[in-house]
């Protein structure tokens, strides 16, 4: 069944279609969320706030705009709530600074313990760079779609992605120096 | 600017194929989630007309003399309190600040651009930006009877970057704006734009 489908029956009545909808995408949305705010305490209140807020504005949504994108931008936007209204936390990862740059280079033998390492160099993007690196190379969007979800212009948008890639390269590569 | 995933720094590459895989959460938060859905009311149909009209960023007025603006602007911010509720925004439902922004045409170049914030447990809310030199005491908000705080100001033509000051020391940006870089005090401000899309 296509999401329209799924969203009219919500808004017939059929809580379960919701259910659907939220199986559907809860999976793209935990990494998104868990990628951008790097643990999984605000992820899952970024998901909690987001399906809450699609459902409740749900009468509000167009069907010439794709459910995917709408739902997308309310992430964002509750992504971008949580990081800012948690800024102590934010600086928390900054001070493990000192611990990722102590860590031995475990490049040679980084097989699943990857994850740690990813989401720290990831933590370490300024929001608005991580945020557009995300959407673009792990969620796999155009950059017209990202435009539209954030507001922002593509070549602002494409300037944004191309800094990310650079500033992740760097740090790579400071760390095989190290 | 190619910057597909095969033109990518091999390093990079890497970072994307571990940041591609799924993650795992706590299984009970979606149980949580459905649980918390099948509490609330079911949501309403909005037809486009009047999703339109309540929509808090494309809402606009024709434009109003400055004279005649304080009436106006009345009906503005009734209409703006109903949009809070239609998109689930209420104070008791958030419980915790939102600020959304509607564009009223000026007579020239400059617009109007009202700030709401929903705070019902602040005493005092400010908007501070570029517009008004970040000063905590140029732009106050007025409380409304729903809990909400609004104010309006007049905006010239551009990108503003703004936050609002709840009590005098904490401040909150727009989770629904854009967001500005970090202003190197650790605080995120909201960007408004002028004349073209605000988010």
């Amino acid at each position: 069944m296509s999401d329209a489908a799924d969203v009219q029956r919500v808004l017939s009545g059929d809580v379960d279609a919701f259910a659907r909808l939220v199986d559907r995408y809860y999976e793209r949305c935990a990494r998104f969320a868990v990628r951008m705010l790097g643990n999984r305490d605000d992820a899952e209140d970024a998901l909690q706030a987001t399906f809450l807020r699609a459902y409740r504005s749900l009468g509000k949504y167009q069907e010439r705009d794709k459910f995917s994108a709408w739902l997308y931008r309310i992430l964002v936007n509750q992504c971008r709530s949580i990081a800012s209204r948690r800024s102590q936390r934010e600086r928390v990862f900054i001070r493990e600074e000192a611990v990722l740059l102590n860590a031995p280079d475990r490049r040679p033998t980084w097989t699943g313990e990857d994850e740690e390492f990813v989401q720290r160099v990831l933590a370490e993007l300024d929001p608005l760079l991580r945020e557009a690196f995300l959407l673009k190379h792990v969620e796999d969007m155009s950059y017209e779609e990202m435009s539209a979800l954030t507001g922002v212009g593509v070549s602002a948008l494409k300037m944004r992605v191309k800094r990310a890639c650079d500033r992740l390269r760097t740090r790579w590569e400071h760390i095989k120096d190290e | 600017m190619s910057d597909d995933f095969s033109s990518l720094d091999p390093n990079v590459q890497w970072i994307v194929s571990e940041a591609r895989r799924p993650v795992t959460v706590d299984a009970a938060a979606r149980g949580r989630l459905l649980e918390a859905i099948r509490r609330e009311p079911r949501p309403d149909r909005s037809s486009p007309v009047v999703a339109w009209l309540l929509h808090p960023r494309h809402f606009a007025l024709p434009p109003l003399a400055t004279l005649a603006a304080a009436a106006g602007l009345v009906g503005v911010g009734i209409l703006t309190g109903l949009a809070f509720n239609w998109d689930g925004r209420a104070p008791t439902e958030q419980g915790s600040p939102v600020a959304v922004d509607s564009q009223l045409p000026d007579s020239g170049a400059s617009r109007v651009i009202k700030f709401v914030l929903i705070a019902p447990q602040a005493a005092r809310v400010a908007v501070v930006g570029d517009f008004n030199g970040w000063d905590s005491t140029a732009t106050p908000a007025v409380r409304q009877a729903d809990g909400t705080w609004a104010t309006f100001v007049k905006l010239r033509p551009g990108r503003h970057e703004y936050s609002f000051v709840i009590d005098g020391t904490h401040f909150v940006s727009d989770p629904n704006a854009p967001i500005a870089p970090d202003d190197g005090y650790g605080q995120n401000n909201s960007v408004v734009v002028v004349g073209g899309r605000s988010s």
